[in-house]
């Protein structure tokens, strides 16, 4: 299986401040991928490491089987839609459509207008005077109309009114169906991403706490709730990704390929939402190895 | 990506046509008037004649309105142009992408950002350039008469607008091709300053507080020892009395049969070449006493003391451009790459 993204032991420092390190990863080449994690967790470096604006610090990253930026071609086969998706707040639209014309040799000027038709925006506004929804799908139509065989989104949606956000998600999703194209998004909230991903990377202090397809995890994990026990007295098969306890009852949210049987637990399918916020929160209170300073207690 | 360029830069290259039109245009409603005047001063002159009938246009000129205006506003602009433009066009080049994010776009579309980054430099460097040497030649074509006037009879009145030769440094940084050296510069300054700060406003800041120390400090310490100056001592009574008369101070204004040469320093020395810093008691002219007063110069030279001047002579001129052209280049290059490497290898 060929991949779109590859990364190993990937590292990116800013001064003496690692924002993503040691993080290895491959995600295969035609899914619409969902990148989630918390704020901080080295998302934005980690895709502004695939398009090649910024150059490893260690480790090594290739896009579709290539190492990003590193020509005119390897750019051609990656678009990109920056957070906050800027555009060129003085240029019209129009000119932004004929910045995407000269500086792309691919580029698909029908597509291009017929989207700008689509959505009704006015060829001569200028960007800067677009409402956020429209400006994300300006940069949307830049960056799809140069006809990538990639797509990678840093968060295109967390700036939007949930109309913005559905519209926007609808767009990408019709680009999805019409083109062979594969999909990098990223989003701090996995109900932005739950509708048009099928694989989904949780990413957390760089490290990737699990990937896969959205079927196969939601497949593979489990929700148990009954009468109280330990977490130690479950099989081994049934890895504990969540646990809570009331006096009475315990819940656990559990990683297994095996059907569960046992008569005494209540056993219930987790949703996307549930997953990623148990590996989430899972990481957070695992001990972690890195420099910040821990806060230690004075006695 | 030449187009797109344009299309981003294409109003500021509208902001400095505008410009040198607007001067274009005062400069030929004045020129042919400034041409004429000069042209019947000096008929019927020869010999001789010819430096005073130059000497007393230029002293005409001094209250003539608006030559001094329109020279002096003239060498200011092409004086500050380089500085203007490291601002408005050399920081926000990439501090404007930085701090707009715009870099997001505009380097990942199929083109290196190597390449997006010479089109850019060279292009704008190139305007740049051409903006201020534009400017620079219609002033010298402007100025003509005020050059010839000069060569003809010596930088005069003293003191006024049109006392410096073209090796002043005034005039030195605004002829010749030192315009196109120091737009170079400016700009490329500008540019790596925003590289470096990220932020448009502050690297605006930075280009006009180095730029001004650099024009300050070029003429006073670099220039006058870019080729070894030439030194001279002249004696004689006539100098000092011509020196004290007109200026007030026993420093040389002029290299005698030179004199458009460039002083560096001057003063008087005894007859061991020692340096005299003041005046003989004896020779102090006595200004209460009318009739007794001595004359300063036989005074001066009956006692030894001669004038020495450290100068640069008027045909070093051109080598003097070259070098400092090829030198204000050679930094615009110098930070150029610099913006490359800051581009290439440091987050964006």
């Amino acid at each position: 299986m060929s991949l779109v993204m590859e990364a190993r032991s990937l590292g990116k420092q800013y001064g003496r401040h690692w924002a993503l390190r040691d993080c290895t990863l491959a995600i295969p080449e035609g899914k619409v991928v969902g990148l989630v994690g918390p704020n901080g967790a080295g998302k934005t470096t980690l895709l502004h490491l695939a398009v090649g604006l910024v150059v490893p610090t260690s480790g090594s990253i290739g896009v579709l089987g290539a190492s990003p930026a590193s020509g005119p071609a390897q750019l051609g086969r990656v678009g990109f839609v920056a957070q906050d998706t800027p555009v060129y707040a003085r240029l019209s639209v129009a000119q932004h459509l004929r910045m995407g014309a000269w500086l792309n040799p691919g580029w698909d000027m029908g597509l291009a207008q017929s989207r700008i038709e689509q959505l009704d925006l006015d060829p001569r506004q200028r960007a800067g005077t677009l409402s956020g929804g429209q400006r994300a799908q300006l940069a949307l139509t830049l960056a799809i109309a140069k006809r990538p065989a990639c797509l990678v989104l840093d968060e295109p949606v967390a700036s939007l009114d949930p109309l913005a956000r559905r519209e926007f998600l609808r767009s990408l999703m019709e680009i999805v169906a019409t083109q062979r194209i594969s999909v990098v998004l990223s989003s701090h909230l996995i109900a932005d991403l739950e509708r048009v991903c099928d694989y989904l990377v949780v990413l957390v202090a760089s490290r990737v706490q699990i990937a896969g397809d959205t079927g196969d995890l939601l497949a593979s994990h489990q929700r148990l709730s009954g009468p109280r026990r330990d977490a130690g007295s479950l099989p081994a098969s049934q890895e504990v990704i969540e646990e809570s306890h009331t006096d009475r009852q315990s819940t656990f949210l559990v990683r297994t390929s095996d059907p569960v049987h046992d008569p005494a637990w209540t056993v219930r399918p987790v949703t996307l939402d549930d997953l990623v916020i148990a590996y989430m929160s899972r990481s957070v209170a695992a001990p972690r190895h890195d420099d910040r300073p821990q806060l230690k207690v004075m006695s | 990506m030449i187009r797109f360029t344009w299309l981003q830069f294409r109003v500021q290259v509208m902001v400095a046509l505008a410009a040198l039109l607007a001067g274009a245009v005062v400069l030929a409603f004045t020129g042919p008037h400034l041409a004429s005047l000069y042209s019947s001063a000096i008929t019927g002159c020869h010999g001789g004649s010819c430096a005073n009938a130059a000497n007393n246009f230029l002293s005409r000129l001094t209250t003539t309105s608006p030559y001094p205006t329109v020279y002096i506003l003239g060498i200011g602009l092409i004086f500050a142009a380089p500085a203007i433009i490291g601002i408005f066009w050399g920081a926000p080049l990439i501090a404007r992408e930085l701090e707009a994010k715009t870099f997001a776009l505009a380097w990942t579309q199929s083109i290196t950002r190597a390449r997006w980054l010479v089109v850019k430099l060279s292009l704008t460097g190139l305007a740049a350039m051409a903006v201020t040497e534009g400017l620079s030649l219609m002033l010298a074509w402007w100025a003509d008469p005020i050059s010839k006037a000069i060569v003809v009879g010596g930088p005069y009145p003293f003191g006024s607008v049109f006392a410096q030769g073209r090796l002043g440094p005034f005039i030195f940084a605004t002829s010749g091709i030192t315009p196109l050296g120091y737009a170079a510069f400016g700009f490329a300054l500008g540019t790596a300053a925003g590289a470096l700060i990220r932020r448009a406003v502050p690297a605006m800041a930075l280009t006009l507080a180095i730029f001004a120390a650099v024009q300050i400090a070029v003429p006073l310490w670099v220039r006058p020892h870019l080729l070894p100056p030439d030194r001279t001592v002249v004696s004689g009574p006539s100098f000092f009395q011509a020196a004290a008369m007109s200026v007030g101070t026993l420093t040389a204004s002029a290299v005698p049969g030179q004199p458009e040469a460039w002083i560096l320093a001057s003063g008087p020395i005894d007859a061991a070449g020692q340096p005299v810093s003041t005046i003989p008691v004896a020779c102090i002219p006595n200004l209460q006493v009318k009739t007794t007063t001595p004359n300063l110069g036989a005074c001066m030279a009956s006692r030894g003391i001669r004038e020495a001047i450290t100068y640069q002579p008027d045909n070093r001129y051109w080598p003097l451009q070259w070098i400092e052209t090829g030198i204000f280049l050679a930094i615009a290059l110098a930070l150029a790459g610099s913006c490359f490497w800051r581009l290439g290898r440091r987050r964006t």
